[in-house]
């Protein structure tokens, strides 16, 4: 019933680049992507690297209050001290050992909730795709109904009844997403098994596993790591929407979300507290997105069905 | 295909644009716009606990008699006159010529409805144990009313501020659900609409009695986001928001828009702990956890950075203005060595998880500040506490109620603006009370020792000894006295009020 | 046509049916309902007096069916707080999201299909890079963010427009345009890859070597048939809309039923989530039949499919 949205996007997209156009024109472009994409694998390796060294980068722990020197600008304005280089937060939190750790959460939350809803995903499309039929009918109308339901609303639901917390959004997170892959696999499941080389080992009398798992998925591996790429990025800003809501990770615990939400009633006067998180998720958001682009080109230029 | 999409798309902006148009009837010039960021659960005030239904209620409704914003004392309304007639019978004279809403004129016979509603234990009405004093309510002739009390009862002037008048004919003939929604009173102001969690708009009552109200129209907005508060004040859209955080002050006062003015209110801070267990075991029943907690605070440095000063350190939950305060009573002083010593002895050396139910910054500015340097003050000591927002204050008032507070939870409390030490020790400190979690015999035969005398020195010294109970025994964790900090566009006039009533009556236009 | 309506009506019923199950399987099988109305001293036998109050103690099948055949009836119970049928509550609310989410989305059409198209005509050019870039960056925006920013600088510093609410046509300008910032990113993509795929199909290159005028080949063959994958997709995406007016209302303290959900949720209270989800969903599923049929008119060739 439904077709294209965010992963299958990519897919769809990449397709039409992939037609035909002046050849200098796609070297050009797939070379304005590569540079795009170095500077976005750059930025990543920053922003990972300072997430897993973060109890060694950070000045202070994140959770430190300090009441006396709250509301401290970053170090560059008047009144601001080298001592806290972001500044303070609203009860004398330090912003920068702050941002540095909910960096750690986001890209916890991102990683995992992908790797549940890739896994489930792969394996639910690969089994709707390879055995058609009755199995595909049933997979595809529960992947209908997911995909038509927003996925916030049903996030907001199961948090309804579990209670917010960190690992109660990885599992929302993580068992929402699955649809997207599905359908994508399914779709390139349905081709792939036609193909000489799968048909060669059905009669050569290759088990359904070995075929599904030794001919077909390694052949959709670049789908895989390019649609899930780019749900890192959605994931990230969906957890930033959630604890933005008081729904997410809660706090004394820094997220780049909640953060944002509790600095928000001071972006008149402190702005710093708000916008540092702000500017955290956009630029990773950002860079996962570029680099999720360029690893499209990479892989598979065509990235034909 | 274009064309029809355009024209789709006209339609639907048409569509957009016109449904919502329809509500403008008002201008600004006669439209004063106030502020809440809860929304009030009921137009009934005396079956709401919130501060937000007081507020209202003074705007659609009269009571018999009304504070005097400048001197602070009770001065007639509805009661033109009240004088006892022996140590347990009040005899009260009312004004003629007041009329309802509905046209009815006000008699004798509606102030008994209005008391004996709220008496009726069947109704459990949450203003009943204000009013519990009185035995019954007797209509003398159509302007005068006797009331009957159990024993000598020192607070019943104070507390005709605290009871709104219903029409008799309304009680009567409308069931309670109706009652709930539709606010048939003598006031200043009538309710033309009311969109819950939206607004409620009010206008004049131009057959008032009293003074008329400069502004026609009055819009009460809901919104929940201070940050949304602020915003709204300073470019112009709201005229007067209140529990503004201190540190945002200058935000407002540096607009050009709007100005801050603060006054200390009658409303005490504090952490209430679970130690009557209604909640189940929790540590707080054992004294030693609850001093420790009191110790671990260092409420005087918060009130100092957070509150940017706007906050009155109180040892125990009574208010500064209420009568009976003991100003001799010094309130505890951090001492973590003391307090970690403290929880060791009570079984606890090393340290101790508790769950903390917080609140919305409805009626206390910086709730969340605050409650974020206690919870690390309280580290220091060993206490590990993790906070529970709950973000929509009428759901935690209604927890609270039900005993589901949690062995530490954000409350404080308004006196029903009531300037008297009872109107807080009889609701929060009682045994069984609906808003109490502490439970000590000693003290409840105090509390019925202070309200059974008219004798203000006798009633002054049983609440120096309740007092001293109470910080001895730490009932709960003490924070300090508010004060409130509103925030007023500059083209009105308006005085901040001690009883923390907002009455948008008396608003002014700001002469240019 | 009517063959495909019919099958696109069962499809749609299936959906719906899958739906109340999602929500109902969330609310009551991985929640107790009960523990959260009791108090938390109240006994095992108070407990259970409640579990068969609530009509627990049947199986899941029943309580589905009577919980079911209620809804169908527009009745979902009381809300817990307020005492107010559920259903009012959020019949209530909803007029002010639809109005939003209709004006989010010609708010995302305004930027996406003017930048789209020209995008895709100009292809690999200085246009489509900034575009696409653009679009890239939008996309790592989160819309919170947007529409704080959207306040100070439109309603605090130029004073022009209202900071929150709901009323005139003034109130709808910034929810409406944050909204669209939110959608047009994904929107302004389809349409750029529908229009080159359009264009490089056999009947464009054949109206092109007839020489017919660039701009007549543009607006008759290419946009009317570029209007499919986008409709399609603007279907889909309603659902996602409906998520970003979650957050759109949040900032602008607008009185949708998106606010009423993240407050219910809050307060747990289930009859008031169970029934704003459930229309919700309802709606998304009407819009999205709606799609299918105009799409299933502007094309007939789906219809068969």
């Amino acid at each position: 019933m439904k077709t294209v949205s965010a992963g299958g996007e990519a897919v769809l997209e990449a397709r039409a680049t992939a037609a035909p156009a002046p050849a200098s024109g796609v070297a050009l472009r797939r070379l304005w992507r590569f540079k795009w994409g170095a500077v976005a694998v750059f930025v990543m390796l920053l922003v990972v690297g300072s997430a897993v060294l973060a109890p060694w980068l950070a000045p202070y722990s994140p959770i430190t209050v300090d009441i006396q020197h709250r509301l401290g600008p970053p170090a560059w304005m008047d009144g601001g001290t080298r001592a806290h280089v972001l500044g303070t937060d609203q009860i004398g939190r330090d912003l920068l050992s702050r941002v540095i750790y909910g960096g750690r959460v986001s890209l916890v939350i991102g990683t995992v909730a992908v790797l549940i809803s890739s896994t489930i995903g792969v394996l639910l499309g690969l089994a709707a795709g390879y055995f058609a039929g009755r199995v595909d009918w049933t997979i595809m109308t529960v992947i209908n109904v997911m995909l038509t339901f927003p996925f916030v609303l049903l996030a907001l639901a199961v948090i309804a009844v579990l209670g917010p917390s960190l690992i109660n959004m990885i599992i929302v997170l993580g068992v929402a997403d699955w649809p997207l892959y599905a359908r994508v696999i399914r779709a390139e499941t349905l081709t792939i098994r036609e193909r000489e080389f799968v048909l060669a080992g059905r009669a050569l009398g290759m088990s359904h596993l070995r075929i599904v798992f030794r001919q077909i998925l390694p052949n959709l591996v670049s789908v895989i790591v390019v649609i899930a790429t780019l749900q890192v990025a959605r994931v990230i800003i969906l957890e930033s929407f959630l604890s933005f809501l008081g729904l997410g990770v809660q706090p004394p615990t820094p997220a780049w979300g909640n953060m944002l939400g509790e600095g928000r009633v001071y972006m008149l006067n402190s702005w710093w507290i708000a916008t540092f998180p702000g500017l955290a998720i956009f630029v990773t958001t950002l860079a996962i997105n570029l680099m999720g682009n360029a690893l499209r080109d990479w892989l598979d230029p065509h990235m034909k069905v | 295909m274009r064309r029809m999409l355009s024209l789709g798309s006209l339609l639907i902006l048409l569509v957009v644009l016109a449904a919502p148009m329809l509500a403008a009837a008002q201008t600004k010039d006669d439209t004063l716009v106030y502020a809440l960021q809860s929304d009030v659960d009921t137009w009934d005030p005396p079956n709401s606990v919130l501060r937000e239904a007081i507020i209202l209620g003074y705007h659609v409704f009269d009571h018999l008699a009304v504070r005097d914003l400048k001197t602070r004392k009770v001065i007639p309304n509805l009661a033109t006159s009240w004088k006892t007639i022996d140590d347990t019978t009040w005899e009260v004279k009312l004004r003629q010529g007041v009329r309802f809403h509905d046209g009815s004129p006000f008699t004798a016979k509606d102030v008994k409805a209005s008391f004996d509603r709220v008496l009726d234990p069947a109704r459990k009405m949450t203003a009943r144990g204000n009013h519990a004093k009185i035995k019954s309510v007797e209509v003398v002739d159509d302007h005068t009313v006797r009331f009957k009390t159990d024993g000598p009862y020192p607070l019943f002037v104070e507390r005709m501020t605290a009871l709104v008048m219903h029409s008799e004919k309304v009680l009567r003939e409308k069931p309670h659900e109706w009652v709930q929604e539709n606010p048939i009173g003598t006031g200043p102001y009538k309710l033309v609409r009311w969109n819950r969690k939206q607004e409620h708009l009010l206008v004049r009552n131009d057959d008032y009695w009293g003074p008329k109200p400069a502004f026609k129209y009055v819009r009460i907005r809901i919104i929940p986001e201070q940050a949304t508060q602020i915003a709204e004040l300073i470019s112009g859209g709201v005229d007067i928001i209140k529990a503004v955080p201190p540190d945002q002050m200058d935000v407002i006062d540096k607009s050009g828009q709007a100005r801050t003015a603060t006054s200390p209110i009658l409303r005490t801070a504090m952490l209430q702990l679970d130690q009557a267990a209604r909640g189940g075991p929790n540590p707080f029943t054992e004294r030693r956890v609850r001093q420790a907690a009191n110790l671990a605070v260092d409420a005087d440095a918060i009130i100092k950075h957070v509150l940017n000063g706007l906050g009155d350190r109180t040892a125990t939950g009574v208010n500064p203005m209420a009568f009976g305060w003991d100003a001799g009573l010094k309130p505890y002083k951090q001492d973590i060595g003391r307090a970690k010593q403290l929880l060791a002895e009570a079984g606890y050396p090393n340290g101790v998880d508790v769950t903390f139910n917080t609140g919305p910054p409805v009626v206390e500015p910086a709730i969340q500040q605050t409650n974020d340097a206690i919870v690390a003050d309280m580290a220091k000591a060993g206490f590990r506490v993790k906070q529970n927002y709950v973000g929509d204050n009428t759901v935690l008032v209604a927890r609270i109620k039900d005993g589901k507070g949690g062995p530490m939870f954000n409350w404080s409390w308004g006196y029903y603006s009531v300037f008297d030490a009872d109107a807080i020790l009889y609701d929060v400190f009682k045994c069984g009370e609906s808003y109490s979690y502490y439970c000590n015999r000693e003290l409840d035969d105090l509390i019925h020792a202070g309200r059974s005398t008219l004798d203000q020195k006798k009633r002054a010294e049983i609440y120096v000894k309740a007092q001293k109970l109470l910080f001895d025994d730490a009932a709960y964790l003490y924070k300090w006295g508010l004060r409130g900090v509103w925030g007023i566009s500059n083209r009105v006039e308006y005085q901040a009020p001690a009883d923390e009533v907002d009455r948008m009556f008396l608003v002014t236009p700001r002469k240019k | 046509m009517k063959g495909y309506a019919l099958r696109q009506l069962f499809q749609l019923a299936v959906v719906v049916v899958g739906i109340s199950m999602l929500v109902f399987a969330i609310l009551h099988v991985i929640g107790d309902p009960v523990l959260l109305l009791l108090p938390q001293n109240a006994g095992k036998e108070e407990y259970e007096r409640y579990h068969k109050l609530l009509g627990l103690d049947k199986p899941v099948y029943v309580q589905y069916w009577k919980f079911a055949s209620r809804a169908l009836q527009g009745d979902f119970g009381k809300s817990w707080y307020t005492d107010t049928p559920a259903f009012r509550l959020v019949i209530e609310r909803m007029p002010p999201t639809l109005y939003l989410t209709t004006a989010g989305l010609v708010a995302a059409l305004a930027i996406a299909l003017p930048l789209g198209v020209l995008a895709a005509l100009k292809r690999h050019s200085f246009l489509d890079n900034a575009c696409t870039m653009l679009a890239v960056a939008g996309q790592a925006m989160p819309i919170f963010w947007l529409g704080i920013m959207l306040i100070i600088v439109f309603a605090v510093r130029l004073k022009t427009l209202p900071a929150s609410g709901y009323g005139t046509w003034q109130h709808f300008l910034m929810p409406a345009f944050t909204l669209g910032a939110f959608l047009a990113p994904i929107t302004m993509r389809l349409v750029r890859s529908g229009v080159i795929e359009i264009m490089n199909m056999d009947y464009i290159r054949t109206a092109r070597a007839k020489g017919f005028a660039e701009r007549r080949v543009v607006v008759k063959h290419a946009f009317r048939n570029a209007c499919i994958p986008v409709i399609t997709v603007l279907g889909l995406q309603f659902g996602q809309l409906l998520g970003g007016a979650i957050v759109t209302e949040t900032v602008f303290a607008w009185p949708g039923v998106a606010t009423l959900v993240v407050d219910s949720i809050r307060n747990q209270d289930f009859p008031v989530v169970q029934c704003a989800v459930i229309l919700l969903a309802l709606i998304i599923v009407a819009v999205n039949f709606l799609v299918d049929m105009v799409v299933g008119l502007i094309d007939p060739r789906i219809r068969v499919g």
